[in-house]
């Protein structure tokens, strides 16, 4: 009996033990090497495309693990990133220790500046989002169409909706040249919507914004009423109550993962490594999709953001091929159509 | 000295040369040499002439023009209006009008724009959202020309009163003084003789706030981005930020930029340089102010109007933003709703170590630059010789016939015109070595008259001497001078035939009694004919004629002059 107790005790005191811990303890982040090296380098300069806000909880959330390591983020839309990337390399100043930016077809024109890099988890990725082994879709990012409720009675439920004349000069767009999830956007528009879709919503005299983040403030502030935007830009502020509804369009959600890399010019290359192998962690995807929005380009997902129902929604990728031949001359259409940049 | 010259050159022109070169090379190429490296194998105009073709192009030129144009005028209006408010009125409370004048410089112009956008918004604006809880009808829209124009003037109106305050506040006072002897009103005054004597600076605040107009982004890009106005500017910024950067053809777009300013500081340069207005006179005055009367309260509230609209508006407009969790208002009663409030954006932006970072880096750039800056300017005043001549003898280097060192104090030549017909000051130079020549002289067409120092090698130094036309009368000391003063009075009266002569007579004289009051009463009690001059009543006081016998008999004098008068040498 002292025996069956004290097994019982052990038992016990084994579940007590192990309930306090988070089974994300078991994720491999990196070798001790690499958190100690890491840790003794104590910062990382961060380059990135996605907005602002997303990216600062996503910091915050890695310093929860990793306090020691301080992030600075230095972030522009993707058109103007990769311009800051290109001159500053061309300079030999390219101070960034990862970049993250949202056009595949850009960054592959770069990938000779980045160095070798794998996370530990790089089985579970899907090989379709990767365009080199260097660089990794980090953040996956799908559009929706949003509209203010108090300005919108009678919303709209697709994307031809969008080209509806009652709409006129009520919605908003982020043009083009913006970055890779505004091109996957276009090319969809065209491919799937039809070749005409681009004049008939240029009719509407959509106003334009350099990116989604002052694109959604606009909407929640009522200077637009509705408009496509990416999830993730949208959603946190739905989530904190903003008059805001969101749905994805039964045509199809474009889908656009990034791409991210170190540069072989890093100054603090095993923070960097810490820092994405986190990101690229189920750890890291879960709380990017369960707090902001975003999807995954992991082979199975762990969860979906609220709202998104996977049965549902119909994702979009585009072909990557296309993705890299179209991008100069459909960019350029694009523009004309809309007579941005003439 | 002048090899401290030579390396601020060197310094300027690695600053402006350099930058200039690099634009031109990528006007004339089609690379991109930043990124690509110097490269002169494809020089050609064809891009640039492909610009200057481009509408676009024109429009956002066209914009450029219309929105710094009118920016301008409106800060020139604003900034003059304030400056006479603040130094040559009783206005009370001016200390608050100068502050308010100044105030709007320290707002960043992104800053300003953003303010402006959450106030101006067509649909969101907050001045929108006022006025339709008054229940008024009106509506403003400050994404357009209109709001750009009306932004800019506000905000660049400081660099206008900057320089014409401080015009005003150094501008000798006698020569009002003397023009309200004559007979002529406050706002005669005003816009003949004071406004034209500060006509450098406000030409010099006037060009100054045009060329940082054309310069600024902030602004237009907010406010005029949602209505597609471009600015020459906003276009540049579009064709070079975002992939692929159009290099070539915004370098093209930054010369015609370039241009335009360039013409603007050639023009400004001419205008200035056909006159001499150097109004300093080196001796220390109070300004004297106008009594408004009630009028007083109209211009305090016209200051306490603009310190709202520049300063209170756009701050509580901020506020608001930085605090509230989102920006949509529905109406003023949710305006108040402090659940609507919260510090979350704050704690964003300190989230981000860049922020503290971009904080000190800013204090440190304005710090540098201010003690750099300002070292210059002190190290260009000690040594810079002020030229300051006036009329013909201006370009003279600074000797005197016997050799030594005149500083223009001994030679320049005080000389007032005032034009016949428009009865407006033309020129007016001041000596302050010899002290205030408290003077107006009367000017008649061609036959100005001119106070002039007297060539020290015919006089003790310090004469004076009066020229009119050709004719040079010189008297050898201030004494003989101050006689002859006088004399001129019912001299310059009888030949004149317009009252206004009389005041060289009466500067002379007040030079060696230094006693306007008593110049003035001379002047009267002398002037006692019957035929249109001033004439004496029984108490003393001068009648001012009417303006229009003012004018034939001012035009009858002259004409007898011309028919011979001349004054001996």
């Amino acid at each position: 009996m002292f025996g069956r107790i004290a097994a019982c005790a052990v038992v016990a005191g084994i579940g007590l033990v192990l309930g306090g811990v988070p089974v994300q303890a078991e994720e491999n982040f990196g070798s001790p090497e690499l958190i100690a090296a890491a840790r003794a380098e104590g910062k990382l300069v961060y380059y990135t495309a996605n907005f602002a806000e997303v990216e600062q909880q996503v910091i915050k959330q890695f310093n929860k693990r990793f306090p020691e390591i301080k992030v600075e983020m230095v972030r522009a839309p993707g058109g103007q990133l990769i311009t800051r990337v290109k001159t500053e390399a061309a300079a030999g100043k390219l101070i960034a220790d990862v970049v993250d930016h949202s056009d595949r077809a850009l960054m592959a024109e770069l990938v000779d500046l980045f160095q070798d890099y794998t996370p530990p988890n790089a089985a579970d990725y899907n090989p379709a989002a990767q365009i080199s082994p260097k660089l990794w879709p980090r953040a996956t990012l799908v559009w929706s169409i949003a509209y203010n409720t108090e300005l919108v009675k009678d919303p709209p439920k697709t994307w031809m909706d969008l080209t509806k004349p009652q709409y006129d000069k009520l919605t908003g767009q982020v043009f083009a040249q913006s970055g890779g999830t505004t091109w996957t956007r276009i090319m969809f528009e065209r491919q799937v919507l039809g070749e005409d879709y681009w004049a008939k919503q240029a009719a509407t005299h959509p106003i334009l914004y350099p990116s989604g983040a002052p694109m959604s403030d606009a909407l929640v502030r009522g200077e637009i009423a509705i408009g496509p935007l990416l999830y993730n830009a949208i959603y946190p502020k739905q989530k904190d109550g903003a008059p805001i509804q969101i749905f994805f369009p039964p045509e199809g959600a474009p889908v656009n993962p990034y791409a991210t890399g170190i540069p072989k010019t890093a100054t603090h290359p095993n923070a960097a490594r810490l820092f994405l192998n986190w990101c690229l962690s189920t750890e890291g995807q879960t709380f990017m999709i369960k707090e902001l929005g975003n999807l995954t380009s992991l082979k199975v997902a762990p969860v979906y953001p609220e709202g998104f129902d996977p049965k549902v929604v119909k994702v979009w990728y585009p072909n990557f091929d296309q993705y890299v031949k179209l991008h100069a001359s459909w960019v350029a259409d694009w523009d004309k159509t809309f007579g941005y940049r003439q | 000295m002048y090899s401290w010259v030579t390396l601020l050159l060197a310094i300027l022109g690695f600053l402006v040369i350099y930058p200039v070169l690099t634009l031109l090379l990528g006007a004339l190429t089609d690379t991109n040499p930043v990124v690509e490296g110097l490269q002169l194998s494809h020089l050609s105009v064809a891009n640039f002439l492909t610009v200057l073709k481009n509408p676009n192009v024109a429009e956002a030129l066209f914009n450029t023009l219309i929105a710094c144009a009118g920016g301008t005028s409106i800060a020139v209006v604003i900034g003059l209006l304030f400056s006479w408010i603040v130094v040559r009125t009783n206005t009370p409370f001016k200390g608050i009008i100068a502050a308010a004048s100044i105030l709007p410089l320290f707002a960043p112009p992104l800053v300003a724009g953003v303010a402006w956008s959450i106030l101006g918004s067509p649909k969101t604006g907050l001045i929108n959202t006022l006025f339709k809880w008054a229940g008024l009808d009106w509506r403003v829209d400050f994404y357009s020309l209109w709001g750009l124009v009306f932004v800019f003037g506000i905000y660049y109106a400081p660099y206008v009163y900057m320089f014409t305050a401080s015009a005003l506040r150094n501008m000798d006072p006698s020569l009002e003084e003397a023009a309200e002897i004559a007979g002529a009103s406050a706002f005669s005054t005003l816009f003949t003789v004071t406004f034209p004597l500060i006509m450098p600076a406000i030409v010099s605040g006037m060009l100054l706030s045009f060329i940082v107009m054309l310069g600024i982004y902030g602004v237009p890009a907010v406010l005029g981005a949602p209505s597609n106005i471009s600015v020459l500017t906003t276009y540049i910024f579009k064709l070079t930020n975002w992939s692929p950067p159009l290099y070539n053809t915004a370098a093209a777009v930054a010369i015609i930029l370039m241009v335009v300013t360039g013409c603007l500081v050639l023009l400004q340069q001419k205008v200035l340089g056909r006159r001499s207005y150097t109004t300093v006179a080196g001796k220390a005055f109070r300004p004297r102010n106008l009594d408004l009367g009630p009028w007083r309260w109209l211009t305090l509230s016209l200051g306490l109007i603009y310190l709202l609209v520049v300063v209170v508006l756009p701050t509580l407009a901020l506020i608001v933003a930085a605090f509230r969790k989102f920006m949509f208002i529905r109406d003023v009663a949710s305006l108040f709703d402090m659940r609507q409030y919260s510090l979350m954006h704050f704690d964003s932006i300190f989230d981000n170590p860049l922020t503290l970072n971009s904080i000190y880096n800013a204090v440190e750039v304005g710090i540098i630059t201010a003690i750099v800056g300002g070292a210059l300017r002190v190290r260009d005043r000690l040594h810079h010789s002020p030229h300051r001549g006036g009329g013909p003898r201006r370009h003279r280097p600074d000797r005197d016939a016997a050799g030594r060192d005149s500083r223009p104090r001994d030679r320049r030549c005080l000389s007032v015109g005032l034009d016949r017909d428009s009865r407006r000051a033309l020129r007016h130079d001041l000596d302050p070595g010899a002290g205030v020549h408290r003077a107006l002289h009367a000017g008649y067409g061609e036959g100005a008259l001119h106070l002039v120092p007297a060539d020290p090698s015919r006089t003790r130094g310090s004469g004076l001497g009066l020229r009119q036309g050709h004719a040079e009368h010189t008297w050898h000391d201030r004494a003989a001078a101050g006689a002859a003063g006088r004399d001129c009075v019912d001299d310059a009266a009888v030949r004149a035939g317009d009252p206004r002569a009389g005041l060289v007579a009466v500067s002379l004289y007040q030079q060696h009694h230094g006693d306007v009051g008593a110049a003035a009463r001379l002047l009267r009690g002398r002037q006692h004919r019957k035929d249109g001059r001033i004439q004496s009543g029984a108490d003393g006081s001068a009648r001012r004629l009417d303006r229009r016998r003012q004018l034939a008999v001012a035009r009858d004098g002259a004409g007898r002059r011309r028919a011979g008068n001349k004054m001996k040498k």
